[in-house]
């Protein structure tokens, strides 16, 4: 009996376990892997995919998946230059309100977008897997209409700026402590709220919940605009970073975000998951990445070790499953 | 000819003896019935010979060989064939590869497919059907995929084919199609064995009947011998039928008024009221519309005309669970695992569901409250639980069927439908499952209750409706009303 207590909170805390496990490794092999500025680093680069990936987690937790998120961080951030490049030009608006515009602008037709998704797969249950897949061109084609083909480059603000670039009390990066938030949010809506059990029970069974009286679509349309909006948060702080923005961001993100969530123990058939196991994804992802190029591993074969890692994660999940007793 | 016989067979299951020295034969050549209500003792029968389970005792003979099986492939081996209520064709696939599963027949390593459309042609014509072996298996009639489901069976030339419900999912005109294709069968030298709760359709396809009750043999008679009310008379025998408590009484109040509802192909012109405190049976045959007609009241499924009054307020024409639940009625759905539960989650989140906002202040949940209301169902309705985290897929179908229950009563409903509540779950487990009722409704909250056990309507209601093909043919006092009337009623013959 204490046996399988100690059996089963082992494999609870499998992704823990192994992330300290790859922390005291490196620690060991080397003397730059733990320092405070390397962590940070760490946290920096994590940022922009972890912020999407907590929305992804509602949104696979909802049963679902959005396979358009990099092509959304495009997108924003293209609109987001686009008008500060050319409003200032044209009505004399100055370069901070244009930007605010932008910003407006891209959140707005973000949770468009991401209603429409939840429209089309709930109204004609369409595949979500489809519908966002369709998105990812489409998204990704208005990114570069928008651009008009080349990056739109030093346009934004200093303040904008500031989002990708900037740090908190002279040491902790903007962006890390913009994903510490999101985590803080997501994990407070998906624990605490009635919006959060509504998004476990459709995932959980989308039948049995609308005869409990859920209210289904809305929570889809929650997960959906939800991870679209934020695709545009990453996308602002991932244009600022580089100070453009570009139709070519984002591309391929959706896969490394999908990891992180699946790496954090969230079940891809819906109902099962916690924002606390993608914040360990992510950054399980993030040292390892990190591990392979302090080791200085050959970026190639850092594809093949990340795309091998998310495939044990699943299938750790699946042995988890059956060996708890 | 052939034969098959048991002696002395018996099942015990932990608690329950299942089967009690049951002495049948089968003769092959003909349709031989196995009649008997639920819990009678003859799915175990039929389990026994296609293999599934082992009696614990008795012996079962085929041509006087005496036949052990371990498991349902030795069965199938020694000629035993089985033909399921539920359809086992993979519909996107040709009638060969349905008929020829797992053994098409090769050339070398290649499939040899103009021999295996033969074959399955020649297979299709002794059952007298013109089914073009060909054609994808999605675009045939209800009745050829069943014929296509029995070539199947018989496709390894069984000596023993059992056929259970054949007619379950089939239109009324198509069951004949069906019945010509089974008379031909009886040409070949097979001993069928068929299972059906549709009476009716016994005397006009089967030879011999056989009636098991409780476990025990009651006796095998020759069909043209005997009429409809001896079958029914062998099937139910006296029942004694228990009593509601005297104390619940129906209020004047009407709470629920169903005025001409229609939906198309589902249910006709329906019309009925429901006071308060009252219990409302609606008896009938499964596809009599009982199901589609709860789902449309309840607002989950759309309804084509006619009109919902709850509580002197009509319902608006767009409704749909959350509307209905606002107005106070609940819906305990027939398949509780995938339409009442989530299966993974646990017990104490599949308790307090449909009652989320009344566990939360605004938009947070308030989680001391939402462990005192699922306690208090699991108190209440005697829920037995390891833990209330477990999930709610470790429970026993009673015990998953009472979170169902709890779940709506934490929203403090003033109707409550039930459909099938007692479907799968034990005798002591359904008992309870009436008492709540009764506790509700003594707290005057109206309910309806739809079962196709006829005894659990008259035991449990004021009142019965009684349901055929979509419109209600009748309105009985359970007082004056014996099983056998209301079971004919419900079939629709009253003249037999």
């Amino acid at each position: 009996m204490n046996k399988n207590r100690v059996k089963n909170i082992l494999l609870d805390h499998m992704i823990e376990i192994l992330l300290v496990l790859v922390v005291v490794i490196m620690a060991i092999v080397s003397p730059n892997f733990l320092t405070p500025a390397n962590i940070l680093n760490i946290f920096r680069n994590q940022a922009m995919k972890g912020v999407i990936a907590f929305g992804m987690t509602m949104v696979i937790i909802s049963g679902q998946i959005d396979l358009s998120v990099g092509s959304q961080v495009a997108l924003s951030g293209a609109i987001i230059a686009r008008f500060c490049r050319d409003l200032p030009a044209s009505t004399g608006m100055s370069v901070g309100m244009a930007c605010i515009l932008g910003i407006l602008t891209a959140i707005l037709g973000a949770a468009l977008i991401g209603g429409i998704h939840a429209f089309a797969q709930h109204r004609f249950n369409m595949p979500a897997f489809i519908i966002t897949l369709a998105s990812l061109n489409v998204l990704y084609g208005l990114a570069g209409v928008i651009c008009q083909g080349f990056p739109i480059a030093n346009v934004f603000p200093k303040e904008f700026i500031f989002l990708g670039t900037g740090t908190v009390f002279g040491v902790i990066p903007v962006p890390a402590v913009i994903l510490l938030i999101i985590f803080a949010v997501c994990f407070l809506l998906m624990t605490y709220t009635t919006t959060g059990r509504s998004i476990y029970a459709v995932g959980g069974n989308a039948e049995s919940a609308r005869l409990s009286g859920i209210h289904v679509f809305r929570s889809k349309v929650i997960v959906f605009a939800g991870v679209q909006v934020m695709c545009v948060l990453a996308g602002m702080m991932h244009s600022a970073q580089v100070a453009s923005g570009s139709f070519s961001f984002g591309r391929g993100w959706e896969v490394d975000v999908i990891s992180a969530v699946v790496i954090g123990g969230t079940s891809m058939n819906g109902g099962v998951g916690k924002p606390w196991g993608t914040l360990m994804g992510i950054l399980f992802l993030g040292v390892i990445t990190n591990a392979m190029t302090i080791l200085n591993l050959d970026i190639y074969l850092q594809y093949v070790i990340k795309g091998l890692v998310m495939a044990l994660a699943v299938f750790l999940s699946m042995y988890q499953a059956k060996a708890k007793a | 000819m052939s034969i098959l016989r048991t002696e002395k067979i018996s099942k015990q299951y932990p608690g329950c003896l299942a089967l009690n020295q049951v002495n049948v034969s089968f003769e092959s050549g003909k349709v031989n019935a196995l009649l008997g209500k639920n819990g009678s003792g003859k799915s175990t029968l039929v389990k026994c010979f296609s293999g599934a389970i082992q009696p614990t005792d008795g012996n079962i003979y085929l041509d006087d060989e005496r036949l052990v099986f371990h498991s349902p492939s030795e069965a199938n081996e020694k000629g035993f064939a089985a033909v399921y209520q539920e359809m086992s064709l993979v519909q996107s696939l040709t009638v060969t590869e349905n008929i020829f599963l797992g053994k098409m027949p090769k050339k070398g390593n290649m499939i040899d497919w103009r021999r295996a459309h033969e074959m399955a042609k020649e297979l299709l014509d002794s059952m007298g059907v013109t089914i073009n072996p060909k054609e994808i298996v999605s675009r045939l009639p209800m009745w050829q995929c069943q014929v296509v489901e029995i070539t199947k069976a018989i496709s390894s030339h069984p000596k023993v084919l059992m056929l259970d419900e054949p007619t379950s999912s089939l239109a009324s005109n198509e069951v004949e199609s069906l019945f010509q294709a089974i008379r031909q069968l009886k040409k070949q030298d097979i001993i069928i064995i068929y299972i059906s709760h549709k009476l009716h359709e016994v005397p006009e396809i089967t030879d011999t009947i056989t009636v098991l009750r409780d476990g025990e043999l009651i006796g095998t008679v020759n069909t043209k011998e005997v009429s409809h009310q001896d079958i029914i008379h062998m099937m139910f025998g006296e029942v004694s039928i228990r009593q509601r408590p005297k104390e619940l009484e129906v209020q004047e109040e009407q709470i629920l008024e169903v005025k001409n509802l229609c939906r198309k192909n589902k249910f006709v012109d329906i019309s009925f009221s429901l006071r308060k405190g009252e219990v409302l049976g609606i008896a009938g045959m499964l596809g009599a519309g009982r199901t589609e007609l709860l789902k449309s009241i309840f607002g989950s499924d759309s309804y084509d005309s006619g009109e919902i009054w709850v509580n002197g307020r009509k319902v608006p024409r767009r409704t749909s669970p959350i509307v209905m639940k606002k107005l106070g009625i609940g819906l305990t759905p027939e398949d509780r695992k995938n339409e009442g539960l989530i299966l993974d989650h646990s017990i104490q989140d599949n308790l307090c569901y449909a009652s989320m906002e009344r566990t939360a202040h605004g938009w947070f949940e308030d989680r001391k409250q939402r462990r005192q209301v699922a306690q208090k169902q699991i108190g209440d309705l005697q829920i037995k639980i390891p833990d209330i985290y477990a999930p709610v897929s470790s429970l026993s179908g009673g015990n998953q069927q009472k979170v169902v229950v709890g779940n709506w009563l934490n929203t403090n409903p003033q109707i409550m439908l039930y459909d099938e509540p007692s479907r799968g779950i034990d005798v002591n487990a359904k008992q309870q499952i009436f008492e709540i009722m009764w506790a509700q409704a003594a707290k005057g909250i109206s309910t309806i209750f739809v079962s196709s056990e006829l005894e659990e309507l008259l035991e449990v209601c004021h009142r019965i409706l009684i349901m055929k093909d979509g419109r209600i043919t009748g309105q009985v006092k359970p007082e004056e009303i014996g099983i056998d009337e209301l079971y004919a009623y419900s079939m629709g013959d009253t003249n037999k």
